[in-house]
């Protein structure tokens, strides 16, 4: 087992404008088998510049790995503009030790990410496997597609130990979502495939869901008009009222589930 | 000192001068080829095939459609993604690049003249703004005059003379460079929620099609005016069309053409080629079509090669977006241009595993084999309709090579082999052919090989590509490599490409088509457009024609009034 801890550097966000690193060149399937020295020479945008990552980071490395899967990299110091972490990773394990910027664990394949802390928009982006942990809160459009694309995540797992912002899984067509506290407007948005457990409160989710189901667990704040009551169901001994739709999409296409109390 | 250039040693394609591959030196001073040069810098092409400059006669890239492409399509913005260079600036997008993009992208296939293919006249500013924006290429827009209220009441009345008039007014007002026609009526008809066939009666104005396409060629030949009118013809894209694109070809035929070219370019024409009555039994036609245009001299076309993959179809043919969307069900969108025009755009993914998709992928290369002059056929994609231009060169390496074709097909949905006629067909481009419909030909059809586009004769503009192939080379693969990549791109006497990389970005200029009209006929003209300024327009009629601050780098084609 390897471990590389990547400390940012105070200078980096001390200017007034906070510009972001972005640390996609930096996973552990992308680090696996370069030396210390080799490492500190990645390149990494800062700003519209690319730095060395060496010149951006404190970095030093413990032990010794035989795969990507045995490499695990720490993210240490200021991480609120450090965006991307884990975009991309397709092995090993990231732990960011605070709260993190947009883009984490975006197109995500395999391994895992912890966050800890908060994570701010797009976590999880179209992430195709792999587990994501945020101990803290995520923002909007957790899970989601990016702008303009109509596939959110297909695959892997995600908990969030805190609450969700709007559009949680919008266009998700696989994959699991698990959230503890309450999420805001629009989860599961053009849903297609996959599940989504909410923990909390949620309002108006499940528009234009074709397909996919959503756990409610807490109060629902407000119902979509557009979903048919189907019965009820039991889940881990608990009664839930079941819907199906969204029948705006048409009756043929309607094939999402709701479970709510 | 003179700023000179010699390439030597290169096999050069020059088909407007009747070069077909020679080993040739190529002279140029001041931005112009010359016979003799005295100290030049020398470029040795070593053997290397070299071409004049590419001319797209058909390319949708600036102007309001292209932008709302980009703008409803953040996800193909997300392709081609390329950071600035110390010459280039950010790039990004497949289908609907952004215009730095264009323009590298382009220049990097040795391009350096492409022509946007529908210009709505209301939109002409932001046209230019965009066709400004993007480096190297010279270009030039055509204005859509088709569904256009004046139009189409001077084609009812027929007053082919002052419609003549409108065409000079129109014109000189979008600095534009030819008439372009897209489903002349049916965009029109698409407000009251119709479409029309050729003969149909358009609503309210009480014409067809057939008559506006008619008129407007009349009109046109008026002038003498570098290119014939440019039609996208009635129900383009619906199965058995190709019986109403033959028809569409006859309404021109017998009008004389100011000078030896054809009266009608029909442009896409794999759009138009198509058998069957459903897409259930959807087939090539283009064995009939390629006939037609075998027969008869009065008509050349374009391809509309489909290449695979996802691609934004954009056309002011507003109804056949709606239809597509229908098909799709993907994200889409129509504009109304107030008196002139209209506008559709939707996604669309080519599959080689789709029967419709495959046979139409082999409709587009049919056309260029089976018509026997390729003088009569450019190469286009109708970009980014049938797919981007980036895919030239794949069609370049099929249309070269039967055994690329028969891979191809191999892999493709088993409909290309019982309803398209491709895998027959053993012809195979050489590249004074390629050379002739990727330059020679649409710089002449667009008669702009009088001004120094399309040839290395003596006096032309000192555009040149030296692609990164020996003449004898026969490896599709490589052949496909040589054409996405210059080795050199010479852009009017400076080397813009080199090694496949931009490593200069000169703006280009805008070249635009003056028709001079009678001042009695303007006159007259004008007072019925003024009435319809001031009932029906959202701009007036001082405000509408686009300053010369526009174009800052233009070129005037006049077009003088024919005397007989």
């Amino acid at each position: 087992m390897q471990t590389i801890t990547l400390k940012l550097k105070d200078a980096a966000m001390s200017g007034i404008a906070q510009v972001p690193v972005e640390v996609d060149a930096l996973t552990p399937d992308k680090l696996f088998g370069k030396s210390e020295a080799e490492l500190k020479a990645v390149k990494v945008w800062w700003g519209n510049k690319q730095e060395a990552a060496g010149d951006l980071f404190d970095v030093s490395v413990a032990g010794d790995a035989g795969s990507g899967d045995e490499v695990k990299i720490v993210f240490e110091g200021d991480l609120t503009r450090v965006k991307r972490i884990g975009d991309g990773m397709k092995s090993g394990e990231i732990e960011a030790r605070g709260d993190v910027d947009m883009h984490c664990g975006a197109m995500m394949e395999g391994g895992k990410i912890v966050v800890k802390g908060n994570a701010n928009c797009w976590a999880g982006r179209e992430m195709r496997g792999g587990e994501l942990v945020i101990e803290g809160d995520a923002e909007d459009n957790l899970c989601a597609m990016y702008r303009g694309e109509d596939k959110g995540m297909t695959g892997g797992k995600v908990m969030v130990n805190g609450n969700a912002g709007e559009c949680v899984g919008q266009y998700m067509a696989g994959g699991e979502i698990l959230i503890k506290g309450n999420v805001d407007r629009l989860a599961g948005l053009s849903m297609s495939g996959g599940k989504i457990t909410i923990g909390g409160d949620a309002e108006l989710f499940g528009p234009d869901m074709i397909g996919g189901e959503i756990v409610v667990k807490g109060k629902v704040l407000e119902m979509m008009p557009s979903f048919r009551p189907d019965g009820t169901e039991s889940i881990e001994g608990v009664e839930y009222k079941k819907y199906l739709g969204d029948l705006a999409m048409g009756e043929k296409k309607a094939k999402g589930t709701l479970y709510a109390r | 000192m003179a700023d000179e250039l010699l390439i030597r040693n290169g096999v050069v394609y020059d088909p407007i001068n009747g070069v077909k591959g020679e080993k040739k030196d190529i002279c140029i001073r001041d931005g112009k080829v010359v016979d003799s040069v005295t100290n030049p810098k020398v470029i040795d092409a070593e053997g290397r095939v070299v071409m004049p400059g590419g001319v797209d006669i058909h390319s949708h890239i600036a102007g309001g459609k292209v932008n709302a492409g980009r703008i409803m399509r953040p996800e193909d913005e997300r392709k081609g993604v390329e950071p600035k260079t110390k010459v280039c600036r950010a790039q990004s997008g497949y289908s609907v690049p952004n215009t730095f993009a264009t323009g590298y992208r382009y220049a990097r296939m040795g391009y350096t003249f492409v022509m946007e293919a529908a210009m709505p006249p209301l939109a002409a500013r932001h046209t230019h703004e965009e066709m400004v924006d993007i480096p190297i290429l010279d270009n030039a827009a055509m204005p859509l005059i088709d569904n256009n209220w004046m139009t189409m009441e001077y084609v009812k009345s027929g007053d082919t003379d002052l419609l003549a008039a409108y065409i000079a007014w129109m014109m000189k007002a979008t600095k534009g460079y030819a008439v372009k026609v897209v489903n002349p009526g049916g965009t029109e008809a698409w407000g009251w929620g119709k479409n029309c066939n050729l003969n149909d009666t358009v609503p309210y104005f009480d014409v067809t099609p057939a008559e506006i396409i008619k008129g407007l060629a009349e009109a046109n030949e008026k002038f003498e005016m570098p290119h014939s009118i440019h039609v996208h013809g009635n129900m383009l894209g619906h199965p058995g069309n190709y019986e109403m694109t033959k028809d569409t070809y006859d309404v021109v035929k017998g009008i004389k053409p100011y000078r030896d070219r054809p009266t009608m370019h029909a442009t896409h024409t794999q759009f138009h080629s198509y058998g069957g009555t459903t897409w259930g039994n959807f087939e090539s036609k283009a064995d009939a079509i390629a006939d037609y245009i075998n027969e008869n001299d009065h008509m050349s076309i374009d391809l509309g090669s489909v290449i695979l993959g996802d691609t934004t179809t954009m056309t002011a043919d507003g109804p056949m977006e709606y239809s597509l969307y229908q098909i799709t069900g993907r994200k889409w969108t129509n504009h109304d241009v107030e008196l002139e025009t209209g506008t559709g755009i939707t996604p669309f993914l080519y599959s080689g595993k789709v029967s419709v998709h495959t046979i139409q992928w082999a409709i587009g290369q049919e056309l260029a084999l089976l018509v026997k002059d390729p003088w009569k056929v450019a190469l286009t994609t109708d970009h980014p309709n049938a797919g981007p231009f980036i895919g030239y060169p794949i069609i370049i390496s099929h249309l070269m090579s039967k055994k690329r074709r028969d891979e191809s097909a191999e892999a493709m949905h088993k409909a290309i082999f019982d309803r398209a006629a491709l895998p027959s067909i053993d012809r195979e481009y050489d590249l004074n052919e390629i050379a002739i419909i990727t330059r020679g030909m649409t710089a002449k059809t667009l008669g702009l090989h009088e001004h120094g586009k399309g040839h290395l004769g003596v006096g032309a503009d000192a555009d040149v590509a030296i692609y990164d192939m020996s003449p004898e080379e026969r490896d599709a693969g490589k052949i496909q490599k040589a054409f996405l990549n210059t080795k050199y791109t010479i852009k009017g006497g400076q080397i813009v490409v080199k090694d496949g990389e931009v490593v200069a970005t000169p703006p280009g200029r805008t070249i635009f088509v003056t028709p001079e009209c009678d001042d009695k006929l303007t006159d007259e003209m004008l007072v019925t457009l003024k009435d319809k300024f001031a009932k029906y327009y959202s701009v007036t009629f001082n405000n509408y024609p686009v300053q010369d601050a526009y174009l800052p780098n233009p070129y005037e084609i006049k077009a003088p009034w024919r005397s007989s």
